[in-house]
């Protein structure tokens, strides 16, 4: 459960979160995963868009949702802010301003056309990781490829303090908001005030009292742990290339 | 054998009273102890010097009966022999997964990555936390998290496990389900301390009791002895045990010799409710209570 006190964190990072590390691909290497969203992200890239943009858009969420049962509703959660922004974006390349006035530009829907597709394909296979691969396993897998150990452990303490910095704000604000601390715009803002002041001596303590622990259990300044490794599936990684493989003849020879 | 003890320890804290005012403690090998007091006792303190988190002002601890180290090898030794389970299980889990953050203990003990993957597989079955061997922290619920912080302790084996108010917040299956885990815990060699001011926990769990006050240990012997005493029980603001304040009732009442042994649980009141009821209806019943 991602709540203390019974609040709930209710912001997108929490749903990712919750779903990276429920679903059912969530045993499966990180090299397959990795190679089969990165890899489509280059063809999405660099494919002309038709038919590969829609092809990879389908496989990619296919996989998310059928293959690793990510729920549609995580999904779309996490897909409606970026194809917000995508959709204006988009709808600005239809038009020009020239010395005529605003009027519709020539080629216009094809443009946008092309970007919509390609920034689909690219959003379903980074979404695709995001809810099939857990932060801790992403970060891991940088330390494989030789990011420094003081690096990848920061990120990890990060992330994992990050749920109990906001966990802590989200009980404090709903304490505030119990005592009247909400009514009106000024008092709301002192509150938020307050309530910023007073993360930070609570996350020194509770730094202070994680290194009594971690003390406790020999910690002598550096922090080892098991990293857990999935078994690479050679079927699984073949699999991967050969839909690769197969998009990126579909990309070249149908558009 | 003690295992652990600590003689005349006095500590205060920055600009505060004394928190901790010659204070002596014995921990026996195999033997229960429950460190009894009320909030605000100073019970978090002593434990933080049971393994050498805090430094005593004057006074001195004692592991297997030699005076401790506080230098680095000490301290070392020290914690490979004492372990200790904070409060808070937030303030313990740092890694990314359960395993990790169980893990973390036995590689500082120096095993090899093999060695510690058998350690972390064993501690979290003995705890039935197996299932959850993957899951993040902050997936866990209060009573996973708390054992998982015990686990983390567990997984290096030590002589002496100190527990700082273990069971405060679970509710009662998550208590009975601690309890019985901690005592399997036990008889694979593990000696259990815990800090508490649940009088009742201590009374029913807890084969000796060090009742807490003014900043040391006011008595320390055998938990029904000790709790029994109302003139050191109010000194350290606590209440009698339900269980035992009803045997010592029934005792005063002659419903229980003075020989019989007290009653520790709640099956133990019902037989002495039993009891009762046949001596008023004048049938002679076998008295199981001895």
């Amino acid at each position: 459960m991602l709540s203390a006190g019974g609040i709930q964190v209710r912001t997108v990072m929490p749903i990712a979160d919750r779903v990276a590390n429920l679903n059912r691909w969530r045993r499966k290497s990180l090299i397959e995963k990795a190679t089969l969203a990165l890899g489509m992200l280059a063809l999405a890239l660099l494919l002309p868009p038709f038919p590969a943009a829609p092809v990879i858009a389908a496989i990619m969420t296919g996989a998310a949702l059928i293959g690793a049962r990510a729920p549609a509703k995580a999904w779309l959660a996490l897909a409606a802010a970026p194809l917000g922004f995508l959709f204006a974006g988009a709808a600005v390349l239809t038009v020009q301003i020239d010395a005529g006035g605003l009027s519709l530009a020539p080629n216009g829907f094809a443009v946008a056309a092309a970007l919509i597709a390609r920034s689909i394909a690219g959003l379903t296979c980074l979404l695709f990781l995001a809810l099939t691969t857990p932060v801790t396993d992403l970060v891991a897998g940088l330390r494989r490829l030789g990011l420094p150990v003081e690096v990848t452990e920061v990120a990890l303490l990060t992330y994992r303090f990050l749920f109990l910095l906001a966990d802590t704000a989200m009980a404090m604000d709903a304490a505030q908001a119990a005592r009247l601390g909400h009514d009106g715009f000024e008092r709301r803002l002192r509150s938020l005030g307050l309530l910023a002041a007073n993360l930070l001596p609570r996350a020194m303590d509770r730094a202070r009292r994680m290194e009594i622990g971690l003390a406790a259990r020999g910690w002598e300044g550096e922090m080892r742990v098991l990293p857990q490794q999935a078994k690479l599936s050679v079927i699984g990684l073949t699999a991967v290339l050969a839909v690769e493989a197969a998009t990126a003849a579909i990309g070249v020879f149908l558009s | 054998m003690t295992l652990l003890e600590a003689r005349g320890l006095t500590y205060s804290y920055p600009g505060e009273v004394l928190a901790l005012n010659s204070l002596s403690l014995k921990v026996t090998r195999g033997r229960r102890l429950a460190i009894l007091g009320p909030n605000g006792a100073g019970k978090t303190t002593l434990l933080l010097h049971l393994n050498g988190t805090l430094r005593p002002g004057s006074g001195q601890v004692f592991l297997d009966g030699a005076a401790v180290s506080y230098s680095r090898a000490g301290l070392s030794a020290w914690r490979r022999k004492v372990g200790l389970v904070l409060q808070d299980a937030e303030d313990q889990l740092f890694a990314a997964s359960v395993a990790e953050d169980v893990s973390f203990g036995p590689l500082n003990l120096g095993l090899s990555e093999q060695e510690a993957h058998l350690r972390v597989e064993e501690t979290l079955a003995a705890l039935n936390i197996a299932g959850l061997a993957e899951r993040p922290p902050h997936m866990l619920s209060f009573g996973q998290k708390k054992r998982v912080a015990i686990a983390g302790a567990v997984a290096m084996r030590p002589d002496v496990l100190l527990m700082d108010e273990p069971t405060a917040g679970l509710d009662e299956h998550g208590t009975a389900h601690l309890l019985a885990t901690l005592e399997k815990l036990e008889e694979a060699g593990t000696t259990l301390v815990f800090a508490t001011h649940d009088v009742d926990l201590a009374y029913s769990f807890a084969d000796e009791v060090a009742l807490f006050g003014d900043g040391k240990v006011l008595a320390q012997g055998e938990a029904a002895h000790v709790l029994s005493d109302w003139t050191l029980l109010k000194q350290s603001r606590l209440k009698i045990p339900l269980i035992l304040g009803l045997g010592l009732k029934a005792r005063a009442c002659g419903l229980l010799s003075n020989e019989a042994a007290l009653p520790r649980s709640r099956r133990d009141i019902e037989i002495l409710l039993e009891q009762a009821a046949a001596v008023i209806e004048g049938r002679s019943v076998p008295m199981r209570l001895k």
